[in-house]
């Protein structure tokens, strides 16, 4: 393997952690966008994405569905079922947990997000048990060559899934009416309310969106990696919130930059420095970014409130 | 003003909640636990826990503890925590019910606690934490059933050098007190052995990508890649080195004993990876026959510290009994009679440090979707 | 005047009733739970004065907890310095380190100085790990002395690992760390404090130099969490870095937010709700923590502004449209 091919293996390799990041990192940033939570619980919601999707891909291989239905078309399936789940939850949790204290002190709703997290977690791991489970993969085992760097089909799914989901979030943010609702939300709360927008049903949506991309990247993650713990989703939020910042908070094309490139940093960092110094060399770049370029790399907004 | 009367409220719940957690004490003989119960290192704790009251269960299908008194376990959660760990560690001291602890599971909690015990005069057996330093303190309470990480790195190296002749080898660890001791252990044999180590590296525990890391090794081309460490990430390792494509051998310590290990590396991924054990296969060994059908019609598979555990549990039960009283001081009298214990792993017995005398160290292999047991290794 | 008065009788009280306690409690698990609920106390106490007073987001906070407690340890362990000394150099590594750190972090504002202090954080406790051969690595750092103290009488006497001498120690320097917060929240510097925290460019156009009382704040709240760090090594007598994750920051500024931001005995009440109620939960087992989280979900919904906050504090959601708008 020459410099350069190992080079572009570890491209690839880091692009798709970092596809994985940017899934989990949109709906970071849209809720913040919205409501200006940092929302802790989104790596737990990740997690019940995971699970649901395990469940359903357990179930349908074991199920009463006919043999033969295409591997793609279970996915499908399954990964649908996990987006409308997490979705749910989402908004659940917004309901009941956020809503009333929206007009309280920021970080209250910041607390509440930590204590939802802690809840959500235990949860996970009192219904599926706290082992490591093991996440059948129904795509099959396909690799290509190109030119000394292996891809496989499951990496091409990963990017697909996660290219496709984010055209779609770009398109219905910037060209329907909900998307400029989206927007108007986050940029003056009260104007909306004033003017006749249903905020509270705006911001409810906006959890189902950014819910339900949690749970699609959690199912990619469970087949990716084929193991998933109820712990995962910890490490996995607060990485997808270091991506969400490093694109700049409350930018949707931040955060999928900002996913891609902390997913391509710490592939580097694994590659060609050292894999226990790769955590502190991901958030040594993301220091210094940030004191060049103080609201991240796409980032516009201003959000100067402790 | 009503906010503040509801504060006032609050608090007073707190104390209710506070005092209510003082009740009276039963009359029973208490066998304390303590290990990470709930957070990222629970199911590991969990595990330790089904071996404990398995043991609990045995002891008490033969007939009462002490006359007409009841055996309980006490299980606490030290979150892998070495604060809650001192914590956990003062509760069980307080309750005088409690004549013996099982536990910690990691080394950094083990290590605070075994003083507190000591200071109290009760016997502590810990199942798995194998860092050599806690049993130099010389703390005469403290007492363990598994092998410390001096023996199984020198094994591991020997079979390395020996066995498969590998000459370039490079080391992974998981930055615990485990994984760490244990690579530097293997690391200061190979070494004397003059065998080339071309790298050693950590990974985080938790993390799920090291494609990277392993499209380097490759490129760097070892004959043998060590990982000391837990199975969790083992499985991944093993999985993706095969899907990097990185040849060679794959070689690990005890934490990798576990059959989900094969399932979650999936099985072909794992075909040929090398590992040690502590003590031969405890499928193999007659005395371990009974309690390993026992426990996999209670709980399914055993992992890897269950019989630790319950190894460890059923030893402070002997040592009560033998004491015949619930004196903290008389079990460990009684414990430092134990002499060829017929243990899961053979008979067993604590050296002056505490230390297990079995050293047996195992060889395994996987092959077609399971561990085989290769042969006894020596460390020496 | 009167309401003075009535305040310093009720801090009386609760001091006395805190140091009478261990009479009349003489169990050494009630006293070690509440111990490490006074350390997150005073963690709390330092934290209130960055996030609470100084309105700096800080999620990173266990660091300087992680340099206080190695400083203290090596030492200890390398120039065998004893604890009443050795905790001064901690406390002033961890405030230095906590001005370091501001000195380019502060050229970030809100939530991306929440996430450079993140970092900070991961930073620290990573680098204690891996820089194994001063730190002691994952092993961390074993053997560290406890403190020692000289009764008329009884000649030099070990704390060992008893609980009754570190519930004391905890609490004095709490209530001494408390009345040091107290005296510095109603000095000019804490009325500077707060008005950058309620407005920023206000501040500075009456000119108050906002980034040097940034930096002290930061200074001042890392210099209290290297003394807790010191305390805290002594009394565990190891330490190791997983002590230092990043849930213990989160834990405490939950603990400053429950009990209301920018308020003292806020924190130090919050400290000791959410500090010890893990312990009181221990009877739910397994669903402890599920329990844990859910009271936090259910306190921030039943007192938004926290125990004894203020229901004015400038950091409303509205208020934060309107600054970015």
């Amino acid at each position: 393997m020459t410099p350069l091919q190992l080079f572009c293996q570890q491209l690839a390799n880091g692009l798709t952690l970092g596809a994985i990041y940017a899934l989990i990192a949109l709906g970071y940033t849209m809720i913040y966008g919205v409501i200006q939570l940092i929302n802790f619980a989104h790596g737990e919601l990740f997690m019940v994405g995971a699970y649901v999707a395990l469940t359903l891909v357990l179930l349908s291989s074991a199920g009463p569905l006919p043999s033969g239905i295409p591997w793609w078309m279970t996915l499908l399936v399954c990964g649908l079922g996990s987006m409308a789940a997490a979705g749910m939850l989402g908004a659940a949790i917004e309901r009941f947990a956020y809503r009333p204290i929206r007009h309280a002190p920021r970080l209250n709703a910041l607390i509440t997000a930590i204590g939802m997290s802690f809840f959500l977690q235990n949860a996970l791991m009192l219904l599926y048990g706290a082992t490591d489970r093991h996440f059948p993969n129904p795509i099959p085992l396909t690799r290509w060559e190109v030119g000394g760097v292996t891809v496989t089909l499951m990496q091409l799914v990963v990017w697909a899934a996660s290219g496709l989901l984010m055209v779609g979030l770009q398109l219905l943010v910037m060209s329907t009416k909900l998307g400029m609702a989206m927007r108007a939300t986050a940029q003056d709360l009260k104007a909306c309310a004033l003017l006749g927008i249903p905020v509270d049903r705006i911001i409810a949506t906006t959890f189902v969106i950014g819910s339900a991309f949690a749970a699609m990247g959690g199912m990619l993650f469970g087949l990716h990696y084929g193991t998933i713990n109820f712990h995962d989703g910890y490490l996995m939020g607060l990485k997808a919130f270091t991506a969400a910042v490093l694109g700049g908070i409350g930018n949707i094309p931040g955060a999928m930059v900002g996913g891609l490139v902390l997913g391509l940093l710490e592939g580097l960092g694994a590659g060609y420095l050292s894999s226990q110094w790769k955590n502190v060399f991901a958030f040594l770049i993301l220091v210094v970014l940030l004191l060049f370029k103080p609201r991240g790399l796409l980032g516009e907004r201003v959000a100067d409130r402790a | 003003m009503a906010s503040g009367h509801r504060a006032r409220v609050l608090i007073r719940a707190a104390c209710l909640v506070w005092l209510a957690g003082c009740g009276k004490p039963e009359p029973v003989v208490k066998i304390g636990f303590a290990a990470p119960l709930t957070g990222d290192q629970a199911p590991q704790g969990q595990d330790m826990l089904r071996g404990a009251q398995l043991a609990i269960e045995h002891a008490n299908s033969q007939g009462p503890i002490l006359p007409g008194i009841r055996l309980e376990l006490v299980a606490l959660d030290d979150q892998r925590n070495p604060t809650q760990a001192v914590a956990v560690a003062k509760r069980l001291v307080a309750d005088p019910d409690v004549v013996a602890v099982v536990g910690h599971l990691n080394s950094s909690c083990t290590m605070p606690a075994s003083a507190i015990y000591h200071q109290a005069r009760l016997l502590q057996i810990t199942p798995v934490s194998s860092n050599p330093q806690i049993s130099r303190q010389g703390f005469d309470t403290f007492y363990r059933t598994c092998a410390t990480d001096d023996l199984q790195g020198p094994a591991a190296a020997l079979f390395i050098v020996k066995e498969l002749s590998a000459g370039r080898v490079f080391v992974l660890d998981d930055m615990t007190t485990y994984g760490r001791g244990l690579a530097n252990e293997l690391i200061k044999k190979l070494s004397a052995l003059r065998v080339e180590v071309i790298g050693h590296e950590g990974i985080t525990q938790g993390d799920k990508d090291f494609v990277p890391l392993l499209t380097k090794i490759k490129s760097l081309r070892p004959d043998l890649v060590y990982f000391a460490g837990m199975f969790p990430e083992g499985a991944l390792l093993i999985k993706q080195r095969a899907e990097v494509g990185l040849a060679g051998y794959f070689m690990g310590g005890d934490g990798l004993f576990d059959a989900a290990l094969i399932q979650l590396a999936t099985p072909r991924a794992a075909e040929g990876v090398y590992l040690t054990t502590i003590g031969s296969d405890i499928h193999q060994i007659p005395t371990a026959r009974e309690f390993v059908k026992a426990f996999e019609t209670r709980f399914g598979s055993i992992g890897a510290y269950s019989a630790y555990t319950y190894e460890a549990t059923s030893i402070a039960v002997w040592a009560v009994r033998q004491a015949g009283t619930k004196d903290r001081s008389a079990v460990l009298a009684a414990i430092k009679r134990l002499k060829d214990y017929p243990g899961l792993f053979g008979l067993q017995g604590f050296d002056a440090k505490g230390d297990s005398l079995i050293r047996d160290i195992g060889l395994f292999t996987v092959k077609a979707g399971k561990f085989v047991f290769l042969k006894a290794a020596s460390w020496d | 005047m009167e309401g003075f008065r009535n305040q310093t009788v009720r801090w009386a009280i609760g001091v006395i009733a805190a140091l009478a306690l261990p009479i009349l409690n003489p169990n050494p698990y009630h006293l070690d739970v509440l111990t490490n609920a006074l350390l997150y106390a005073l963690l709390a106490l330092g934290l209130n004065l960055i996030v609470g007073l100084a309105g700096l987001l800080h999620l990173g906070y266990a660091a300087f907890f992680a340099i206080g407690a190695y400083t203290y340890g090596l030492l200890n362990l390398h120039w065998h310095w004893p604890f009443w000394i050795g905790m001064i150099p901690a406390a002033i590594v961890a405030g230095l380190s906590g001005v370091c750190l501001g000195v380019p972090a502060l050229r970030v504002r809100g939530d991306y100085l929440a996430i450079v202090t993140l970092g900070f954080g991961e930073i620290v406790r990573i680098a204690f790990t891996n820089l194994e051969q001063w730190t002691g690595g994952p092993n961390g750092l074993l053997g560290i002395a406890h403190p020692k103290i000289w009764i008329p009488g009884r000649g030099l006497i070990d704390f060992g690992v008893a609980s009754m001498p570190y519930y004391y120690l905890v609490c004095i320097t709490t209530a001494a760390v408390a009345v040091v917060c107290v005296r510095l929240s109603r000095s000019r510097i804490g009325r500077a404090w707060v008005a950058i925290r309620e407005d920023e460019l206000a501040a500075s156009c009456m000119g108050v130099p906002v980034l040097q009382l940034k930096l002290l704040a930061q200074g001042c709240g890392g210099a209290i969490a290297g003394l807790a760090g010191a305390i805290f090594a002594s009394k565990q007598g190891t330490v190791t870095p997983d002590s230092f994750d990043f849930i213990l920051s989160v834990m405490v500024l939950a603990m400053v937010v429950l009990g209301g931001l920018g308020s003292i005995r806020g924190a130090i009440l919050g400290a000791l709700l959410l500090g010890s109620l893990p312990e009181l939960l221990r009877w739910f087992e397994q669903y402890r923590m599920l329990l844990f989280g859910l009271t936090m979900i259910v306190m921030m919904r039943l007192r938004p502004q926290g125990l004894f906050g203020r229901s004015s504090q400038g950091l409303a959601p509205d208020r934060a449209h309107a600054g970015s708008a």
